[in-house]
């Protein structure tokens, strides 16, 4: 081998390249593969977890693989009558929903005001609004406790939606969106006669569908997963949502291992499931955007 | 009637379409309520904010006629900013958790970057199909409730039943306690905030990596192949051609991982509530407790102020550093 490729040093040099580069594709994959795996180990285990028997959880040395796969641990959560699952769902979905349609409205709205309207005061406002983003939520929890006290909104999904029916980071996201659409349109609506505000709900959002989806899913999620607002807010069992929910569990059986992860699934399962398909707008809104 | 309705309808449409006094009318209705209900659900709340830090109030007690302040929650004017460089119990929990904090946020940050510069940039390298197969994994952890994510590793800390220490045992290693044992540490770091630390990354990765796979693609594929054309090596590359175009994103990243790092309490409060002896007490916990287990809102509101300040200056400093980094 060594002497064939002595004796022709004009093959030499490409058959190395090639080979290095096939080493380096190889090692790439490898890589990237192995990092996947060990990306899915905790969902894997949580997943062997939730089909072990009470009994073999707590077995030592602990099974890796479910001796006999049971489906104990998510009959016990279903039919418990202390835990009407179906209820937790609603509420989170309640909650996240309707953040999702007020910010999907006021953002699109003041949007469209900020990007094609000038008026005094404009940038200003504008200031204002992108200077709150600064302020961390955990500056201003005491006092949005206390308001919502005051309201008599502690403990009612009111009290989790209210707040943050504005959003500012919403309002920037739609200002950029709308300003790159052509302001003719706008001008040939009027003059066919369309008022500003039907030039804002016939056309402005008929334009910006991928905008509102993207700020849609974004908003959505971040409700969905929410959890120290959540923690603070509620306090009847009822009216808990799901990430709240789970660790409420926990501590109730927080022995009791196989049904944490049962539970576990249960909580983590719709949001993969949507992912699956919505994969293609959750990726490209946030590396659009840049936030969470 | 009708025939009035009809009057008030025409002139109020007339008074929006087109015209320019529609437009002022249509900018102030759609505006108004907006500016107020941001007014009222962030100014107010921040203004109160500051003025809580100045009163030592709890909202058990009844307290003076404006918002509670004054009376039973007497002003203690800047004691509680005095009192944090007491030797008080509240003030040794907020140094720690200050401590705590810091640690959490510089070990994060370079970590979380060491891992997905280059997981971008080989997940950029690869062929489309597969390039999608990857994000998507490697996104499912950061679209995971972290509820989810500190169950899941909770499980797999779990001293007795928990897949690290089978390894461990495995391997002939004696098993941890990853998440209780206050005497463990590793490079002067207890070992319950590395547990947590890893754990958030393995949950934190994916929304970086995404940011930065965008933004390589954004670069044009000649500046690596002119680079290529001159004999430069993939290591050369890296270093000379991607990472300083990369520069704009790094520090965006850099100053939002940051800031989510100073933040954190979702995963903390559910594993480890802050144990074991405070060691991963952090600050937006220590906040947390004081308010709403203890009561103490205004003490709980100065620590708020406090990493508001903290987390302000580190991004100013942030920007500044990696923007004259830009300018050569």
């Amino acid at each position: 081998m060594a002497t064939i490729t002595h004796a022709s040093p004009a093959r030499r040099a490409p058959d190395r390249a090639v080979v290095r580069h096939r080493m380096g594709r190889v090692l790439l994959y490898a890589l990237l593969v192995s990092g996947c795996l060990a990306t899915l180990v905790p969902f894997v285990w949580m997943v062997l977890g939730s089909f072990k028997s009470s009994r073999e959880i707590i077995r030592i040395p602990p099974t890796l693989w479910p001796e006999n796969p049971t489906l104990a641990s998510y009959q016990t959560i279903l039919n418990d009558p202390k835990l009407p699952l179906g209820r937790f769902y609603l509420n989170s979905f309640i909650v996240a929903g309707s953040q999702v349609l007020m910010i999907l409205f006021t953002s699109s709205l003041a949007g469209f005001v900020f990007a094609k309207y000038r008026f005094f005061g404009k940038s200003a406002l504008f200031g204002f609004i992108l200077a709150t983003m600064m302020i961390p939520a955990q500056v201003t929890m005491i006092p949005g406790y206390l308001m919502l006290a005051r309201l008599g909104l502690i403990d009612s999904l009111w009290g989790l939606i209210v707040p943050s029916a504005v959003d500012a980071f919403g309002i920037f996201l739609m200002k950029q969106f709308i300003e790159g659409l052509p302001s003719e349109l706008l001008d040939a609506a009027r003059i066919d006669g369309a008022s500003e505000w039907g030039i804002y709900w016939r056309i402005i959002l008929a334009q910006i569908g991928p905008a509102l989806a993207t700020l849609g899913i974004l908003s959505f999620m971040g409700s969905w997963n929410s959890y120290l607002w959540p923690l603070i807010v509620i306090t009847t069992h009822e009216r808990r949502t799901l990430p709240i929910l789970l660790t409420w569990y926990t501590s109730v059986h927080g022995s009791r291992t196989d049904l944490e992860m049962a539970a576990g699934v249960l909580v983590v399962l719709p949001i993969l499931f949507v992912y699956t398909f919505l994969q293609r707008w959750i990726v490209q809104g946030i590396a659009l955007t840049g936030f969470k | 009637m009708s025939a009035l309705v009809k009057v008030v309808q025409n002139r109020w449409r007339r008074a929006f379409t087109g015209s320019k006094r529609g437009r002022s009318l249509f900018v102030a209705g759609a505006l108004t309520p907006l500016m107020l209900y941001m007014l009222f659900w962030t100014l107010l709340p921040m203004v109160w904010a500051v003025v809580l830090v100045f009163f030592e109030y709890s909202a058990t007690r009844r307290g003076g006629a404006i918002l509670g302040l004054g009376g039973d929650n007497p002003f203690v004017g800047l004691g509680h900013f005095k009192n944090m460089l007491s030797d008080s119990l509240e003030a040794q929990k907020f140094r720690t958790s200050l401590k705590n904090t810091l640690i959490f946020a510089f070990l994060v940050l370079p970590l979380n970057l060491v891992i997905t510069v280059p997981l971008a940039v080989a997940i950029e390298a690869v062929h489309e199909r597969l390039k999608a197969v990857f994000r998507f994994i490697y996104f499912l952890p950061t679209l995971t409730a972290t509820v989810g994510v500190a169950t899941m590793w909770g499980y797999l800390y779990h001293p007795q039943q928990g897949l690290f220490n089978m390894i461990l045992k495995a391997l002939g290693a004696t098993p941890k306690a990853w998440l209780t044992d206050p005497r463990a540490f590793m490079s002067s770091v207890s070992l319950a905030m590395w547990a947590i630390i890893f754990a958030y990354l393995w949950q934190d990765m994916g929304y970086n990596l995404v940011i930065f796979i965008a933004a390589l693609q954004g670069i044009p594929r000649e500046f690596r192949e002119a680079a290529v054309v001159d004999g430069a090596s993939v290591w050369q590359i890296f270093w000379r051609v991607t990472l300083p175009l990369l520069q704009p994103t790094l520090l965006f990243i850099c100053v939002m991982t940051m800031l989510s790092s100073f933040q954190v309490f979702d995963i903390i409060q559910i594993m480890t509530d802050g144990g074991p002896q405070d060691q991963t007490r952090v600050m937006v916990l220590d906040i947390y407790l004081n308010a709403f287990r203890f009561q103490r809102m205004g003490w709980a509101g100065a620590v708020s102020m406090a990493l508001f300040l903290i987390v302000l200056v580190v991004t100013i400093i942030q920007m500044r550093l990696l923007r004259t980094q830009w300018e050569y």
